[in-house]
């Protein structure tokens, strides 16, 4: 007749999807430029930054390229001198482009595939925060069908439809001990999809300037059925059924982006990039599981993001024929408000720059390298939901390279 | 060859990227204006490591002394030596483990009862049986005794009476002479933490007011006083620590009134109220019906609701009328709770004033543990309450802490000690320590 125990705990998986999932990497060119591009034309990469422009290439491009991501956090506890750090794994972002149009013609189409929203974080098991999140593997793969349409010599437009395939693997251990003292632990496993578009238009004017405006959607990823594995000890386990499944929606925000291409001198380009991503439109983040128990409860934190803008700027110089030197750099604002701040991509205002080098090897091969350092800004944050209290930093190191085939 | 030099330089750059790591630039740990190279600790079963009705080795281990004092150990603190069980007699005093859940969600908990320290059981003439211990010998910087109240510290025959005190001794019961107060100031220290008299209160409470009695306030400030005089008059720093509200104790708040009538409703819905023997005024109790503001302890054994008791008045069912009240010992009754709270008030007021009086920080116990029973706390993501093992805070016997409650005490004492001296020991990882350990 002792009062009903009722293991009411919070397991909400604390998934947060920031910009620090924004990963920048959509071409070793443009990497080398500070990541500008939507109004430049540089090869198949302008599928991504700018569909519109993509009519106005001189050339039929296929290429790909891949760009290793370090991505290195450090957290210190408050009122500690503990520093947890993520484990040494490496993300690959890639990208594919195939783009063709019969020769002189007014339109072209093009093929992208590529990774603009991913992350791998591995705190391990023993730090502060294991029971906000141990690990996160996400990965979203965007394919991006193209149109694009030459108007005049000075004016293109092009659109895309997107089709997001995107996959989550977050573990977090649960504050629920064994008889041996160890934790349990909760893994959310699966796949989703979501579609979207993007539009974009390039323009040469009389000075020279190329513009190029773009817009890219919002893409809500749904998860519908992912597995929710969940080991506790086992006079628990009918609080937490198995086999069990949940579903969950993620919006990948919608991007408006402005760049400008200068030519000083037929060597030279310079690139500026200004986009506006709309992370407010991520209010809260829910889990609705299949099998509800009054431990296991749908759960609905808030996130509450805010705009985050990003400047770039890049320039490339042709030293020879065949050589290109680029450089760039660039900052971007956080979206995450103060006390929202998660270990999943401990998320900050951020600094970046960029080094690419480009060769051709034969007359319709180029080959670009690129690296880039980007480093978040110290921040000492409390969660509001789960109290965890310390600084994060984090620097992330991308090299990167490509090959591109155009005739 | 060429090609195979310009892999090596690629190989050479990854590798050196792996290595890469930031850093994040602490300040140096800090003694402040403390010495803390011999920390001691006094207290009674909580200072103890004491979980799980029991003293075991596993609970000395996780003591909050022994968590505060590896946490010095960055500012100047020396090593931190415990009265521990050896590994061969790990189960101390025994414990109380759960070994599963019935049906109704009710825990189900199981003696350990094997690799004991006892070694016997003395009847002491005029006091009772006192339970002996294997004998520590050793040095001691826990001073933590299970069951002292601070009215026992100059109670010289106490290492007689007391298993857990007399195992620190050199000398058997029944022949220790040397006052608690004696023996912890045998060996000079620098810092010291107090957190005894909570046993002036809680003895009373737990007893149901039945077994024991509530130390007087005025001999307690007396008391008091002279235990802090005494421990900082080489110029000793220290923290201390108030008494917790009995009645934020799972211990009081699990088995309720209300369940257990609902229960006896379930079976015969005529059963209107529940009867208990209550506190009138003074020392005269009388019958009456039982309200939520009664507490029911979490030992009551709730099979004896109904059980048909013989009475001048016939056979009549236990608990459910006026002549067959439940038993004073299992419940603290409102007026009882109203004046063992009035009691921890007067001790707060007393602990608090001489800590200020003698510039000695103080870890407000009380007002910590009411919040959490209020508002539960959240912790690195682990949301603990005061409920009974869900809580994560309590252990087993609702009254004593798990080791993540242990860690969270020992934060709290560490926040406590930085705040006064300006010292800056570093707080421990909670996520670290577990709450109660389920089969």
């Amino acid at each position: 007749m002792k009062k009903i125990l009722l293991l009411v705990l919070s397991i909400a998986p604390l998934l947060a999807f920031s910009q620090g999932f924004q990963v920048n990497l959509e071409g070793q060119k443009q990497i080398g430029m500070g990541h500008t591009g939507t109004g430049t034309l540089q090869d198949g990469a302008s599928v991504f930054f700018n569909p519109g422009a993509v009519a106005m290439l001189p050339e039929n491009y296929v290429q790909g390229g891949i760009s290793p991501l370090f991505f290195k956090s450090d957290f210190n506890p408050s009122g500690t001198s503990i520093q947890d750090r993520t484990a040494n794994k490496v993300a690959t972002p890639f990208e594919f482009y195939a783009v063709w149009g019969p020769k002189s013609s007014f339109w072209k189409l093009g093929l992208g595939v590529y990774t603009p929203f991913g992350g791998l974080t591995d705190w391990g098991n023993t730090w502060q925060g294991k029971y906000v999140l141990e690990s996160l593997d996400l990965k979203a793969i965007y394919i991006q069908p193209t149109l694009s349409i030459k108007l005049a010599d000075w004016m293109s437009i092009g659109g895309g439809f997107v089709y997001n395939r995107g996959s989550v693997d977050l573990t977090r251990a649960i504050p629920l001990a064994n008889s041996s003292g160890q934790p349990g632990q909760a893994e959310l496993k699966g796949s989703g999809k979501g579609y979207g578009w993007n539009a974009g238009v390039y323009f040469k004017t009389e000075s020279g300037v190329t513009i190029g405006i773009t817009h890219r959607s919002q893409v809500n990823t749904t998860i519908p059925s992912g597995n929710a594995i969940f080991s506790v000890p086992a006079s628990l386990q009918s609080s937490f059924p198995q086999p069990n499944t949940f579903s969950a929606t993620i919006p990948l925000p919608a991007v408006n982006s402005i760049g400008f291409g200068f030519y000083p001198s037929s060597k030279w380009i310079l690139a500026l990039d200004v986009n506006i991503v709309n992370w407010d439109s991520y209010k809260t983040l829910s889990f609705d599981y299949k099998s509800n128990t009054a431990a296991l409860q749908d759960t609905h934190s808030p996130r509450n993001y805010q705009q985050a803008y990003s400047l770039r700027g890049g320039a490339q110089y042709k030293a020879t024929n065949k050589l290109a030197l680029r450089f760039g750099g660039g900052y971007a604002s956080t979206a995450v408000a103060d006390g929202y701040v998660t270990p999943e991509a401990p998320d900050a205002n951020r600094v970046y720059g960029t080094l690419g080098l480009g060769y051709t090897m034969a007359k319709h091969l180029d080959i670009d390298i690129s690296f880039e350092y980007e480093h978040l800004m110290q921040r000492t944050q409390t969660n509001i939901e789960s109290q965890l209290s310390g600084t994060f930093k984090t620097d992330v190191y991308i090299p990167g390279i490509s090959l591109a085939y155009h005739w | 060859m060429k090609t195979f030099k310009q892999h090596i330089y690629i190989i050479a750059g990854l590798l050196l990227l792996g290595a890469c790591k930031p850093e994040i630039h602490t300040p140096k740990p800090s003694a402040g204006s403390v010495d803390f190279s011999r920390y001691i600790s006094l207290g009674n079963s909580l200072t103890a490591g004491y979980a799980d009705g029991g003293l075991y080795l596993a609970g000395q281990q996780v003591s909050y002394p022994s968590i505060i004092g590896k946490q010095m150990q960055s500012v100047g603190g020396g090593a931190f030596t415990q009265p521990l069980f050896s590994t061969a007699q790990a189960n101390g005093s025994g414990y109380l483990s759960l070994t599963g859940f019935n049906a109704d969600g009710t825990p189900i908990t199981t003696a350990v009862t094997t690799n004991l320290a006892i070694r016997g059981i003395l009847p002491v003439p005029g006091f009772g049986n006192v339970t002996l211990y294997t004998k520590y010998t050793g040095d001691i910087n826990n001073y933590g005794v299970p069951g002292i109240k601070l009215i026992h510290i100059t109670y010289a025959p106490y290492g007689n009476l007391n298993g857990y005190y007399e195992r620190l001794l050199p000398g058997n019961s029944p022949t220790n002479s040397t006052t608690y107060l004696d023996f912890v100031m045998a060996k000079p220290f620098t810092f010291f933490s107090n957190w005894l008299g909570n046993n002036d209160a809680l003895s009373y409470a737990t007893s149901g007011g039945a077994g024991d009695v509530l130390t007087d306030k005025g001999t307690f400030a007396y008391l008091y006083n002279v235990l802090i005089t005494t421990l900082t008059a080489k110029g000793q720093k220290g923290v201390v620590a108030t008494v917790p509200d009995v009645t934020s104790i799972p211990y009081f708040n699990t088995i309720t009134v209300s369940a257990i009538l609902a229960g006896v409703q379930k079976a015969n819905p005529a059963a209107k109220a529940l009867y208990i023997n209550a506190l009138v005024s003074g020392t005269t109790y009388a019958p009456r019906q039982a309200t939520t503001k009664d507490l029911i302890v979490l030992t009551f054994p709730t099979s004896m609701i109904g059980q048909p008791v013989s009475t001048p008045y016939g056979t009549l069912p236990y608990g459910l009328t006026p002549y067959t009240p439940i038993d004073n010992q299992y419940v603290l009754d409102e007026n009882e709770t109203a004046l063992t709270e009035d009691y921890v008030t007067s001790y707060n007021t007393t602990i608090k004033s001489v800590a200020a009086s003698k510039g000695l920080a103080v870890f407000d116990a009380y007002t910590f543990l009411q919040n959490v029973k209020q508002n539960g706390l959240v912790v690195d993501g682990v949301s603990v309450n005061s409920n009974y093992i869900s809580g994560g805070l309590f252990s087993l016997d609702g009254v004593h802490l798990t080791p993540r409650g242990y860690a969270i005490v020992a934060n709290q004492f560490i926040k406590a000690i930085n705040d006064k001296y300006n010292s800056s020991i570093p707080q421990v990882n909670i996520s670290d320590y577990n709450g109660v350990k389920f089969p």
